[in-house]
């Protein structure tokens, strides 16, 4: 019903247009004799101008012509016909319909603006209305309801797509539909093209089938975060049209609602992943102290026994020996554990600086003394190696795993080396043994948790050491083979190099 | 030792740990005094008359920052931390504030035993020396030369002032943050990789064999100490 009233309106208008002239004619007719012909051509061009005004275009210039018409016909002499005696009527009469088609035309031009402001107006307020709606909303079904409530205002139906951006940025996977209905291939195809081109798509040839045939892209400063698919009630494109700027308006208010949400939504998720960092860290921690503790009282009141005066007999002795090498070996195993808890938590923080990787060596070999002691270390580094950016704790922990191993998986007696230099950008550390290596064809598995060199576990141990030094070196962007040469095996590991900061050189004066 | 007993404190709240270290400062003829807390701890000190306290990182009533924190405040008694081994920020904070050493849990009877030996012998002798030797090295201080195996060593002014401070504090572990304070000043905080190149030159210059040094030992993560 909408459609028929502006047409019926245009016919009626047409005839009151003419209705107006009439009723002039008729209420000047009398004054004939007592008025000029002049005042009588003015208060028809009245009658045209109020036409204009109230009217509209079209009447008014039909209100114009019949004026001329209506006036030669009744006032002009001779009186009742359309003949003109005296030719200079002729100049009235194109002046007269001059003055009114321009009239008719300002006149028209005037409510046009009239209206055109006051629908502007209203606009404006419903925008303002929707942008104060959007900025309540908590969570994107509520922007879309509210979205959808303002749009059925235009007598459209909308769906909001939001880009499931939760795996990679700006890679586009799915959207999430939020709408009256659900959207077919087809539309999704145009969704697809909107979303990834940035631009408006409309498909005039689906007017009046019920599918979403305006797409807009919902671009927000960072990235595009979805699309609009509105589907009219009604087929009249050109209202459509008209309709787009406001479209447009609703789409970049609907973006930035979109992506204020993400934006709250990460830092939540943020403020929620750092809270179970943290509780993760505090159990490791205080599992890590009551763990210790006892095993300190163990090794402490084992040494007690062994250091007693006056001494126990020697069986007892090496007996309280034994119990603290074990539970310093219990310590080793418990140590191994907790650290691959820590580094297998998703977010290790390396305490990187800038140092010698001679320092490790020394502190290292130190730790293991009494492991060492009746081995003979060759150690190869070059006196000019350059500053490394590392984790000093975590990397003394992986050349003591290396040791050990290498240690533990040779001959007693038999050298260990110790290799270090650089290629290109790596510093390259080798570790290697003089012992039976690693199990063939099984080389690729030792970095795995829980895998251990031989089958037959006869020298003690987890097979967690190498998973540990994998995960460590990994962290810090470098890589870690195991390798067999003739006489032995090796693992070796590489870092990168990066810029060491410049280094201070002071005068020479002792 | 001296006349007097030596009084050691040890403030540990887990009662088995506390039982075989004062059991072990006792064959050590110490008169080791027991504190469960730190209040009872720092009570137990406040007569001033204490050589050494032992203080565990972790007490239940009282953060041992804070502890030593307070001790320092009136006291210059030694303090040695026993502390759990990954924690190395907790060990900076002790001796920043004012610790003088650290011992890793668990540890045997006979480290805590050098640990306490060395830092009463520092306690009561002072550290301030003209001469000093160790390994094939001699270093006179009054004269400011380094000599080892009997040939003159040239150190530059850093090498010698970081020498320097080392044999000040000779068996104390010294954070990365107070040599560079020392050596270079305020202002190079957080050019630690100064002190390690430097260190490393030390070693090359003084040690026999500079990949495992025996005297200017790396607290890895900490800082350094030094060891005659």
């Amino acid at each position: 019903m909408n459609t028929e009233l502006p047409s019926s309106w245009c016919r009626a208008r047409y005839v009151v247009a003419a209705v107006l002239c009439l009723l002039t004619t008729l209420g000047t007719l009398p004054l004939r004799e007592l008025l000029d012909l002049a005042n009588i051509v003015m208060i028809f061009l009245l009658t045209v101008f109020v036409a204009a005004v109230w009217l509209g275009r079209g009447p008014a210039v039909m209100a114009a012509v019949l004026a001329v018409a209506l006036f030669d016909f009744f006032f002009v002499p001779p009186h009742l016909s359309f003949a003109v005696a005296d030719g200079q009527y002729l100049v009235t009469f194109a002046v007269m319909l001059a003055v009114g088609l321009i009239t008719s035309h300002l006149g028209a031009l005037l409510s046009e603006r009239t209206t055109e402001a006051e629908s502007r107006e209203r606009e404006t307020r419903a925008l303002y209305q929707l942008a104060r709606d959007l900025g309540g909303a908590l969570t994107v079904g509520q922007v879309a309801e509210i979205t959808q409530l303002f749009l059925a205002t235009v007598d459209m139906d909308v769906t909001v797509l939001v880009a499931d951006t939760g795996k990679s940025g700006s890679t586009f996977h799915e959207f999430h539909e939020y709408g009256s209905h659900e959207l077919n291939d087809l539309e999704k195809g145009f969704a697809r093209t909107a979303h990834e081109k940035r631009t408006i798509v409309e498909t005039d040839s689906l007017v009046g089938m019920g599918v979403a045939i305006v797409f807009l892209p919902l671009v927000a400063p960072e990235h595009v975060v979805g699309v609009l698919a509105l589907a009219p009630r009604t087929d009249d494109v050109d209202r459509m049209r008209s309709l787009r700027p406001l479209l447009e308006a609703v789409a970049s208010l609907v973006a930035i609602t979109l992506e204020r949400l993400h934006y709250a939504e990460a830092a939540q998720s943020s403020e929620l992943q750092v809270a179970a960092e943290r509780l993760r860290i505090s159990i490791l921690s205080s599992l890590s102290h009551d763990l210790r503790t006892p095993l300190t009282s163990l090794v402490g009141l084992a040494d007690t026994l062994v250091q007693r005066q006056p001494p126990l007999d020697e069986g007892a002795i090496e007996t309280a020996g034994i119990i603290r090498d074990q539970a310093h070996a219990m310590h080793h195993l418990m140590s191994n554990l907790l650290d691959m808890a820590r580094l297998h938590a998703c977010n290790i923080t390396l305490n990187k600086e800038w140092q010698p990787f001679e320092e490790i060596v020394g502190s290292s070999t130190r730790l293991l003394t009494a492991l060492l002691a009746s081995r003979k270390l060759e150690i190869g580094l070059p006196r000019d190696l350059p500053l490394v950016h590392f984790d000093a704790v975590l990397l003394e922990r992986v050349l003591c795993n290396l040791l050990e191993n290498a240690a533990k998986y040779s001959p007693p007696g038999a050298p260990i080396q110790v290799i270090a230099g650089t290629r290109e950008q790596w510093l390259e550390v080798s570790v290697g043994n003089d012992g039976p290596g690693f199990p063939a064809g099984r080389m690729d598995q030792v970095f795995d948790l829980f895998t251990r060199g031989e089958r037959e576990p006869a020298v003690a141990g987890t097979g967690l050491g190498l998973a540990i030094c994998k995960a460590i070196i990994e962290a810090h962007g470098g890589t870690i083979v195991a390798e067999n040469r003739p006489g032995g095996a090796c693992v070796r590991f590489a870092l990168p190099l990066g810029t060491p900061p410049p280094s201070m050189e002071e005068e020479e004066a002792p | 030792m001296s006349e007097t007993t030596t009084r050691v404190i040890v403030v540990e709240d887990e009662p088995q740990i506390r039982r075989f270290v004062c059991d072990a400062l006792r064959r050590e003829a110490c008169a080791a005094i027991e504190a469960a807390t730190a209040r009872q701890g720092l009570d137990e000190a406040a007569d001033g008359k204490a050589d050494l306290v032992i203080l565990d990182l972790g007490l239940p009533d009282m953060n041992g920052i804070d502890f030593i924190r307070d001790l320092r405040t009136w006291s210059s008694v030694p303090i040695l931390i026993l502390s759990a081994r990954s924690a190395e920020h907790d060990k900076i904070a002790a001796l920043d504030t004012g610790a003088d050493d650290y011992l890793a849990k668990p540890f045997g009877v006979g480290e805590l035993l050098a640990r306490v030996r060395a830092l009463l012998r520092r306690h009561w002798h002072g550290e301030a020396k003209p001469h000093h030797q160790f390994g094939e090295v001699e270093v006179h201080l009054s004269r400011r030369i380094v000599s080892r195996g009997g040939a003159e060593i040239h150190l530059t002014q850093i090498e010698y002032r970081l020498l320097a401070v080392m044999l000040a504090n000779s068996g104390k572990v010294l954070t990365h943050r107070y040599l560079i304070h020392e050596v270079w000043g305020p202002g190079y905080a957080d050019q630690a990789h100064y002190l390690r190149i430097y260190v490393g030159r030390l070693r090359q210059k003084l040690e026999k064999d500079p990949t495992q040094p025996q005297h200017i030992l790396t607290e890895t993560g900490v800082g350094y100490r030094f060891q005659s």
